[in-house]
């Protein structure tokens, strides 16, 4: 395999006056050329601090890593013209400068020559449905129009390597569609051109990356491609439950003899859990701890695996209970 | 009386929150250093240039006192006024924090308030300290025994009180700007020359001193030099007794605390009909 | 892989980063009322000063001279040397550094956007004060003034590159000192007064920073009966050496510190 991105045992400590903070603890990755690759992870999972190793930006604490070929740390300069980075809410910029201007000025941070610049930003402007803003100032655009106008940034200097840093964030479903859809356009035109895409939408991931490594807590848990991983819980049944409000079961609900891991995320006033059962006899012990509970069942589905229940399986937890701590 | 308990615990927060804005960044010491370097130079500045034209002549630390005095309690009015006009447009722009403030049950006078207060705290050190290095290092005529206390303290209250109405209505007027940078310091700087800080008011032409004659600072000036340094005291009113200037500290003070409060209204009025609290503005 | 060379980089970055600059001034025009008013009634307050002590008519003209060399100290120090910390805050910073462009041509373009301001502000400063106050100058002495003042700047300049490399590192705490230092440095570098009033050794402290030179020699050209603090001859070879000096050791400094800056984080800092 012809690799783009190489890591060895990475590992990052910020350190404060009071403590350490352990971001990568040692950290292997091998990601080909030509891939759509997804580090997917909770927040705090120590994502974008490797992104930021990976774009030169952040020197690891210890370890290797190499983009292109070139060491991060020795070689930076060089890798800088082959790199690119975009970051979801970002409010980078100028906002007195119109979107073209913009765009034009952080070409010329690469050299690129005026004329063919220009060309190119309005290319990428029609190519995203901005060619109308244009003109506008950056001040005044919505969220999803500067997304689009930070991604277009990206690509005017045609990079070998796209880092996407949680691209889609924040943003309508709308603009989010528009933002996958240019990526995997931008990929098409080029089977050399690589992209590393940190997310915490375990569809996103699903949907754009060819393989996919799962971060938790500084560590990759698992990696392989979507289908891969979802492989892991396809020996399992999935099971969503939907309960009232009432004591808390979520502990009670993991001690169940064939439960596997079992997540919450209460939506609406209700409930929403989901149990990675190792057969489906296991659903009469979790029946049991629900009547017992008093809580009345709003409904119950079985279901296809999806990536979030093989984060569950590896992790333990769901995401969203990684990010509370 | 809850709400009465709920203001009391929004000014607290707002005088906490100009403090931690103000001091936060570094440790106490430097902090000091920080809130005493600037005056004491600007002090000096004065005094060299003093001393250039007229040397060590008989009669000089009159006028070194008047320059040193002038220059110690300007720090109110510098961390006063500008310090609270830009703390408004630095809510809204850079820690875009204005519209939740403008929109919590807290009085927005109160909670300006409180921002004030906290900056003018910051001004007593270095007021204190230019005031106790100039005075060993020039041997100037202030004595800790002789001064008139309560005067001083009067005209001060009075005076600061106008100080934080002027910078709330010139700071609601700043956010009528999309950029507001510079604008406290510009609005300070007026005031410096007309406040006769550092020059008697009688050296400007007509229509500055006659301007300058309506402003509260001048009074305030007179009265601190009067309180401190007594008969050595440089007069700008020589024939106004201290009650005449005291008259006019209030007459000038309530004056302008209406005016500062007609002004606010409407450009609050002006900024809400724009749009103009939750505007951003990041260039 | 073929790509651009780094002085063509170098050169367009200076443009691209002075751009938002030019743009800035003309599309918000309030700036121009704050870099024009504010230096402008600072120095009018220092002239007043002077009038109050019957000062001779050349003291007024050290008074508008420091007042232009101001905008450009003012500058270097807001529009340059602690513009990293704005940039950090808006999460431009971390897009400047992964540019295969230097820092220091991002700073230059700052300096060059920015001097067109002060240039506007330094310009309004001596001609309406000059006028206003009736301060006469030597016009035999204008060229060579401009010579010195344009070496001078240049100085300053590479000064500026310094201190924005030590400010990248030590962010909020070197924005605040550079804040309290404006007092001090006005008064170190005699931007009221003749330098030699200063004495030898705090003058001579002072000389560290280029202005302090820069504006003695131009005031000793412009300003016949100016007490000279050193020859003229050696300000100038003395400015000289700090352009060479202050060059080497911003690039220096700026590459130290972007590593140490990259070790800790600090380049991907966004708090204010």
């Amino acid at each position: 395999m012809d690799i783009a991105v190489e890591t060895r045992a990475l590992r990052r400590v910020y350190k404060t006056r009071s403590q350490e903070v352990v971001a990568l603890d040692g950290v292997d990755l091998r990601i080909g050329r030509g891939e759509r690759f997804g580090v997917l992870g909770p927040n705090g999972a120590g994502k974008t601090t490797l992104i930021k190793i990976l774009v030169t930006l952040l020197l690891p604490s210890s370890g290797a890593a190499f983009v292109d070929g070139l060491d991060v740390v020795t070689q930076f300069r060089e890798l800088r013209h082959r790199i690119a980075m975009v970051s979801g809410g970002e409010n980078v910029g100028f906002g007195m400068l119109k979107v073209k201007e913009q765009l034009w000025m952080f070409s010329q941070f690469y050299g690129m020559p005026s004329n063919p610049a220009k060309r190119r930003i309005a290319e990428l402007l029609e190519r995203l449905g901005l060619s109308d803003a244009a003109d506008r100032r950056v001040s005044g655009l919505s969220s999803g129009m500067r997304q689009k106008m930070n991604l277009i940034r990206g690509l005017i200097t045609n990079p070998r390597i796209l880092f996407l840093d949680e691209p889609t964030v924040a943003l309508d479903v709308g603009a989010a569609r528009d933002v996958r859809d240019e990526v995997r356009r931008w990929m098409a035109e080029d089977p050399t051109r690589t992209v590393i895409l940190t997310t915490h939408y375990m569809m996103e991931a699903d949907e754009l990356c060819d393989r996919v490594a799962i971060v938790n807590r500084g560590r990759i848990v698992a990696q392989g491609t979507p289908s891969e991983l979802k492989q892991q819980v396809q020996q399992n049944a999935i099971v969503d439950i939907q309960l009232s409000p009432g004591r808390r079961l979520l502990d009670a609900l993991r001690e169940v003899d064939g439960v596997a891991g079992a997540s919450v995320a209460e939506q609406d006033g209700i409930d929403r859990f989901t149990l990675l059962l190792s057969s489906d006899a296991a659903l009469g012990g979790v029946m049991r701890i629900v009547e017992g509970s008093g809580r009345e069942i709003r409904g119950l589905q079985k279901r296809e695996p999806t990536l979030e229940d093989a984060f569950v399986k590896l992790v333990g937890r769901g995401m969203a209970e990684e990010e509370q701590g | 009386m809850i709400a009465t308990i709920a203001q009391w615990r929004g000014f607290k927060a707002a005088t906490w929150l100009g403090w931690e804005i103000s001091s936060n960044w570094t440790r106490p010491l430097m902090f000091l250093i920080y809130s005493v370097l600037r005056p004491i130079s600007a002090a000096f500045i004065l005094v060299v240039m003093y001393r250039v034209i007229s040397g060590r002549a008989p009669g000089t630390t009159d006028y070194l006192a008047f320059l040193v005095s002038g220059v110690a309690f300007w720090s109110f009015v510098q961390y006063g006024f500008a310090g609270l006009s830009n703390g408004m447009a630095e809510d809204r722009g850079e820690y875009r924090m204005l519209k939740y403030v403008y929109t919590s049950p807290v009085d927005f006078y109160l909670y300006l308030f409180g921002r004030g207060l906290a900056q003018l705290a910051s001004a007593v050190a270095s007021a204190l300290i230019v005031l106790v290095v100039a005075t060993i290092a020039l041997s100037l005529p202030i004595d800790p025994l002789r001064v008139n206390y309560p005067l001083l303290v009067v005209g001060s209250v009075l005076a600061l009180a106008a100080v934080i109405g002027m910078a709330m209505a010139y700071g609601f007027l700043q956010l009528q700007a999309v950029d507001a940078h510079g604008y406290g310091e510009l609005g300070a700087s007026v005031l410096y020359v007309i406040s006769g800080a550092i020059f008697p008011i009688t050296v400007l032409p007509g229509i500055l001193a006659t301007i300058a004659s309506l402003s509260p600072l001048v009074y305030w000036m007179e009265l601190i030099r009067r309180s401190l340094l007594g008969s050595h005291a440089i007069r700008m009113f020589p024939t106004l007794s201290d009650a005449d200037v005291l008259l006019r500290l209030v007459v000038t003070t309530v004056a302008t605390l209406l005016l500062a409060h007609l002004v606010f209204s409407w450009a609050d009025r002006r900024a809400r009909r724009r749009g103009l609290i939750d505007m951003e503005s990041n260039w | 892989m073929s790509h651009p060379s780094a002085v063509r980089i170098f050169l367009k970055t200076i443009v691209a980063r002075a751009f938002p600059r030019f743009v800035g001034s003309y599309r918000n025009r309030t700036w121009i009322v704050t870099e024009t008013l504010l230096p402008l009634i600072g120095t009018i307050a220092m002239i007043y000063v002077y009038r109050a002590l019957h000062a001779p008519a050349r003291y007024l003209g050290f008074v508008v001279l420091g007042g232009v060399l101001l905008a450009f100290w003012q500058n270097v120090i807001w529009a340059m040397a602690t513009q990293f910390f704005w940039d950090r805050g808006q999460g431009n910073l971390e897009l400047f550094a992964m540019a295969p462009t230097s820092l220091a041509a991002i700073l230059l373009g700052m300096a060059l956007g920015g001097a067109y301001l002060s240039l506007t502000r330094a310009v309004t400063v001596l001609i309406v004060v000059s006028v206003l106050f009736g301060v006469a100058y030597s016009t035999s002495g204008i060229l060579p003034a401009l010579g010195v003042f344009i070496l001078t700047i240049c100085a300053l300049y590479c000064l500026g590159m310094l201190l924005a490399s030590v400010f990248l590192f030590y962010h909020r705490e070197a924005w605040h000192l550079a804040d309290a230092l404006q007092e001090p440095i006005y008064f170190l570098s005699g931007f009221y007064f003749p330098i030699r009033s200063l004495g030898a050794f705090v003058g001579g402290v002072g000389s560290l920073i280029p202005l302090t030179l820069g504006l003695d020699a131009i005031r000793q050209l412009i300003l016949p009966g100016t007490p000279q603090f050193i020859p003229l001859h050696w300000e100038i070879v003395a400015v000289v050496g700090q352009i060479v000096l202050y060059a080497v050791l911003s690039q220096v400094s700026l590459r130290y510190l972007e590593r140490l800056a990259r070790q800790d984080a600090r380049l991907i800092l966004r708090s204010t």
